[in-house]
């Protein structure tokens, strides 16, 4: 499994029907999330234990249903007791840990100690996980935001403009390094009658952009509180390592 | 059909772009760069009046419609109403309105400068034409704001034709330091 494979279900093995109905919906949400952060849990997992980059996919298909979909797990990240992320890097490190030592038991003591050595320093594989975390949520609110503006059954007038005014104004310049297109150019091709409507254009991206990243987020942080405070938390983290880099 | 891959276009970004991009999809964050003022003061000076100021109430709407094709004048637009030789103070007066709101809310649609020039050209212009004062401003505060708006390298001549006339209508006098905004 790859952070490529989007189109279907990660746990093509699970037995949904052995699960209990209550938790379907439960389960459900989970499987999206994890697809959807496939890759931030992928490269967590290869920096913390690089001799296991061959089995990463695997380990992380059975961390996906032997730990996650376990009911009552999402339960257990109290967003009073930190954040959802934090808790899935523990909850997968945990595993990873626990599938070595059983595997230690069984065989030779070797696993054991190569994972002694190379257990994780606090700031590296956080960091990248982190990194990759931010650019999930953004792909997927930009992937949302676009399938919204597009949408052929908007009654608002010009969405679709809302969002190529977005992209062109925002998204293209800053996350692919295109030239900033003139602002004549702007008004002549979504036909602005004047900077203030122009304006309210570029206004409005950024409210649907908002409204999206909210609920990406929401999705994982569940509560209204704790996503302002992920949403912060995320800006926080770009910002210093921004600064770092 | 989806024309933009975002897993693409993020996969590779930077911090430093990721952070540009949160910053700048605030809501608060400037809309436009410096750079692009001159453009977009001659968009609003070309700007049909109706399209902007038709924000007000609907009976300022309404009279704002009547003024601005009064007499056949037909004003168009800001630039239209500016370089009018007798143009209705009344249009002037809610232009100078609609610029005060801009330059005091600080989530205007409008840059800051292109509304705060728009607001002294309305005050320039009647009283260069009209010999009307519109504003509260001491001369002081008026002298300072006109220079201000007239030496803006964006500001194109015939409004700055205009600031100019109207600094020679006040009184001499040492204006206030520092920028009117």
């Amino acid at each position: 499994m790859s952070s490529e494979s989007s189109a279907s279900s990660i746990f093509p093995r699970t037995d949904w029907a052995g699960l209990g109905r209550a938790a379907d919906a439960d389960e459900a949400r989970l499987d999206a999330l994890i697809r959807l952060y496939w890759g931030p849990l992928r490269i967590f997992l290869v920096a913390t234990f690089p001799s296991l980059k061959d089995q990463a996919d695997v380990l992380l298909q059975e961390f996906a249903e032997d730990k996650i979909l376990k009911e009552g797990w999402l339960r257990r990240a109290d967003p009073n007791r930190g954040k959802f992320r934090d808790f899935l890097k523990t909850s997968l490190r945990h595993f990873v840990l626990d599938r070595l030592n059983r595997a230690d038991a069984r065989h030779a003591p070797v696993s054991l100690e190569e994972l002694q050595q190379e257990l994780p320093g606090p700031a590296g594989p956080s960091d990248e996980f982190d990194l990759t975390w931010v650019r999930a949520v953004l792909a997927e609110t930009l992937r949302r935001m676009e399938a919204d503006c597009r949408d052929p059954a908007s009654d608002q007038p010009r969405r679709g403009f809302i969002w190529e005014m977005f992209r062109i104004r925002l998204i293209d310049p800053l996350l692919n390094d295109a030239p900033q297109t003139p602002y004549d150019e702007l008004i002549e091709r979504f036909g602005i009658k004047s900077p203030t409507d122009a304006s309210n254009l570029l206004l409005s991206g950024k409210r649907i952009f908002k409204m999206h990243l909210a609920r990406v987020i929401k999705e994982y942080a569940e509560q209204d509180a704790a996503t302002a405070a992920e949403i912060q938390e995320l800006e926080n983290f770009v910002s210093r390592l921004a600064k770092r880099s | 059909m989806s024309e933009f891959n975002s897993a693409a276009a993020l996969s590779k970004s930077q911090p430093k772009s990721l952070a540009a991009f949160l910053a700048a999809g605030a809501e608060r964050a400037r809309f436009w760069r410096p750079e692009e003022l001159s453009a977009i003061f001659r968009h609003q000076m070309s700007a049909p009046i109706l399209v902007d100021l038709g924000g007000f109430d609907p009976a300022t709407s309404v009279r704002l419609k009547t003024l601005s094709q009064a007499q056949s004048l037909l004003l168009k637009s800001f630039s239209d109403l500016f370089h009018h030789p007798v143009p209705p103070l009344e249009l002037l007066s809610i232009t100078k309105d609609f610029a005060k709101a801009n330059m005091d809310h600080p989530e205007s649609s409008l840059p800051h400068e292109v509304a705060a020039a728009l607001y002294y050209a309305s005050i320039a212009t009647a009283l260069v034409r009209l010999d009307a004062r519109i504003s509260q401003l001491k001369d002081a505060e008026l002298q300072r704001g006109l220079l201000w708006a007239k030496d803006q390298p964006w500001v194109d001549d015939p409004t700055r034709e205009i600031l100019v006339e109207a600094l020679k209508k006040i009184p001499p006098g040492v204006p206030p330091e520092g920028p009117p905004l």
